[in-house]
């Protein structure tokens, strides 16, 4: 196995930016594994691993994104990765959660829920927020494998959106998987 | 992740429009209890009943709590107990009823379905005792329902056995006339009963099942009423036409589908029993929003009974079923819409305004999953007008393959817009009136069959 970079990359959005970062990486013989993208506020942001033979440098890919043309500088960050990532799917945990959060938009809405799951131990797996116009959406998927009880734990839950004003829901990641990947069995849903 | 829209979709179902699953029912196989005395049978029953539910409850409610949806309801049927008891005299099914009864309470279920016998071609001396003991057996147990299936699309309509419901009726409320007749709320007459339908009364686990199976119905109408009630809001009334309801009624149906199989299955995977079906019936209780009734006036009749109403009816069975059945492995039960009177506030209002009639009912049956269901009438009807009832909608079964069901509630001491109340999941509703009382005695005197209807020819 050769080297394993891990490549961050933002950019003013436009047509054609995702060629442009993945020639760069094919012109150099990277093998991308797993890749994150998204447009955010009219920012493209991806977030990639790739595998390089070891002589490829994180400056050989610095010079050759430098070349990508864009109305904003295509800022990246690139790390070598101290472990191998392992290729193979992995399976969220059995307890995986979905909490919901809503309510008026207010600065630090996300930092109470960052906290409150630091507070029990709890480590978050994903992240999504939206807001729009004054309402604040807050979706974190997270891993409860570690908390001591359930009941305890929504019942805390449910003071802190008394206490903050927020709307909190606490609901398992299958009920979300059944009732909307349409192709996958509930069996396979249950396995995981 | 999955998209934030649908994250944020699935958790209004659970939070704003009380996304449950109405019940898990374990289905037990009894055949394997007869012994030697009716004592030792049910020794057994208790026994085997104790064996495989003991922890049943509990397993569903831990289920329940880690994924967040309520399961309303959790019951057991057994294997029709004029099989398991055949050769009982009227008594010993009368002890059999009360094991089944003591099972129940000992596995902390409020109700256990399978006092039951399958007679549409023929009685057995056996079957006319179990029918002779059924008052009895309903008047002494808390926790038992009964059925008697009569008819069927291949064999016909016991009219003998449909005389004798129309008096074991009578009976059962004269016995619970106390309580309003509540006794006749716990019987059920079938045409083409389903050995896997979840829902009570009629509930039974068919002789054709495993030897325990867990089935699932999927939560109530209030989930398809809220969602279709904020789609109206969304997109406007003059954007939508009616095909675009009926589609959204299977994109609900879909979730809820889902998500009911999910826990079922889940439950089934703890308890290591075989999972059976998904009943995709919208089961309505008598709670303010959780209407069928309300589904059809916000489809725009204003009262149910109105001109259009079986129309909508037809339209939500279907979208019910096409929806359900692409999102389940196995479906099965009765599986639409049901409408009983009593258990739906918003039918009882209509049957209070005189909107709802027993004959716009009936028509409305024709295209519902079950029949008339949770009828009140007034207690002075005579055995044989029930019988007549009971026959024309065992014949709306019979004639168009499907399962139609009948269960009236002569109310003793009552008349037409009276109330009666049995509270909880019975509900209550004015008792509607009967037309043509005492008129149709000597037709269901005759006895015998009705011949099973032709199977081809079906222009």
């Amino acid at each position: 196995m050769g080297k394993q970079l891990v490549i961050s990359v933002m950019s003013k959005d436009r047509p054609g930016i995702i060629a442009d970062i993945t020639t760069v990486i094919y012109d150099l013989g990277g093998d991308l594994a797993d890749l994150n993208q998204s447009v955010l506020g009219g920012y493209f942001t991806m977030l990639l691993i790739a595998e390089f033979d070891e002589k490829i440098t994180p400056e050989d890919l610095f010079a050759g994104f430098s070349h990508i043309k864009s109305k904003t500088k295509l800022e990246a960050i690139i790390k070598e990765m101290t472990v191998n990532f392992e290729v193979e799917r992995s399976h969220l945990p059995e307890e995986t959660y979905i909490v919901t959060g809503q309510g008026d938009n207010r600065k630090g809405l996300v930092k109470i829920l960052g906290d409150f799951f630091y507070c029990h131990n709890i480590n978050v797996l994903d992240l999504v927020t939206t807001r729009e116009s004054e309402k604040y959406t807050m979706i974190f998927q997270v891993d409860l494998t570690h908390i001591a009880s359930l009941d305890v734990f929504r019942d805390e839950l449910s003071i802190l959106g008394e206490e903050e004003k927020l709307n909190l829901f606490l609901q398992h990641n299958d009920i979300f998987m059944a009732t909307n990947e349409v192709g996958t069995q509930l069996e396979t849903i249950l396995a995981d | 992740m999955l998209r934030s829209d649908q994250i944020m979709a699935t958790v209004e179902m659970v939070q704003k429009e009380n996304l449950d699953v109405r019940t898990v029912t374990m289905g037990i196989n009894l055949l394997d209890c007869r012994r030697g005395t009716a004592k030792n049978t049910c020794r057994c029953v208790e026994d085997k009943i104790a064996g495989y539910a003991s922890n049943f409850v509990e397993e569903c409610d831990l289920v329940a709590m880690r994924y967040g949806i309520p399961v309303v309801n959790k019951r057991i049927s057994v294997t029709p107990a004029a099989f398991v008891g055949a050769g009982f005299d009227s008594d010993e099914f009368v002890l059999l009823a009360k094991s089944l009864d003591k099972a129940a309470a000992k596995a902390g279920v409020d109700i256990l379905g399978g006092y039951t016998a399958h007679v549409e071609k023929g009685m057995t001396e056996s079957d006319l005792a179990f029918i002779k003991s059924i008052p009895e057996a309903l008047a002494v147990t808390e926790r038992l329902c009964s059925s008697i299936n009569v008819g069927s699309s291949t064999k016909g309509i016991n009219m003998d056995a449909v005389a004798m419901v129309g008096r074991t009726i009578k009976e059962l409320a004269l016995q619970t006339a106390d309580s309003g007749g509540f006794g006749a709320a716990k019987f059920v007459v079938f045409c083409n009963q389903p050995g896997d339908n979840p829902f009570m009364a009629g509930a039974i686990h068919g002789v054709e099942e495993a030897d325990v199976v867990l089935n699932v119905g999927v939560s109530g109408p209030g989930v398809i009423a809220q969602s279709l009630k904020k789609t109206i809001e969304k997109k406007g009334r003059e954007n939508l036409k009616i095909d675009d309801i009926a589609e959204e009624i299977k994109q609900i149906t879909f979730r809820v589908t889902r998500c009911g199989e999910l826990i079922g299955r889940q439950v089934s995977k703890k308890l290591g029993v075989e999972f059976g079906v998904v009943d995709l019936s919208l089961a309505p209780t008598p709670k303010i929003g959780d209407s069928v009734g309300e589904i059809l006036q916000i489809l725009g009749v204003d009262d149910v009974g109105a001109p259009g109403s079986t129309a909508i009816i037809a339209l939500l069975n279907d979208a019910v079923k096409k929806g359900g059945i692409f999102a389940s492995k196995a479906v099965g039960g009765l599986s639409g819409a049901f409408i009983p009177v009593m258990e739906d506030a918003v039918l009882a209002d209509a049957v209070g305004k005189g909107a709802l009639t027993m004959e716009k009912l009936e028509a409305m049956t024709c295209v519902c999953s079950v029949g008339l269901d949770m009828v009140p009438i007034p207690g002075e009807v005579d055995a044989e007008t029930i019988s007549a009832i009971i026959v024309d909608e065992m014949a709306i079964g019979m004639i168009n393959n499907k399962t139609t069901a009948a269960r009236i509630i002569p109310v003793p001491g009552k008349g037409v817009g009276e109330v009666v109340s049995f509270g909880g999941l019975f509900g209550e509703s004015p008792i509607m009136e009967v037309r043509n009382v005492n008129k149709s005695g000597r037709f269901i005197s005759w006895g015998g069959r009705i011949p099973a209807p032709i199977h081809s020819f079906k222009n």
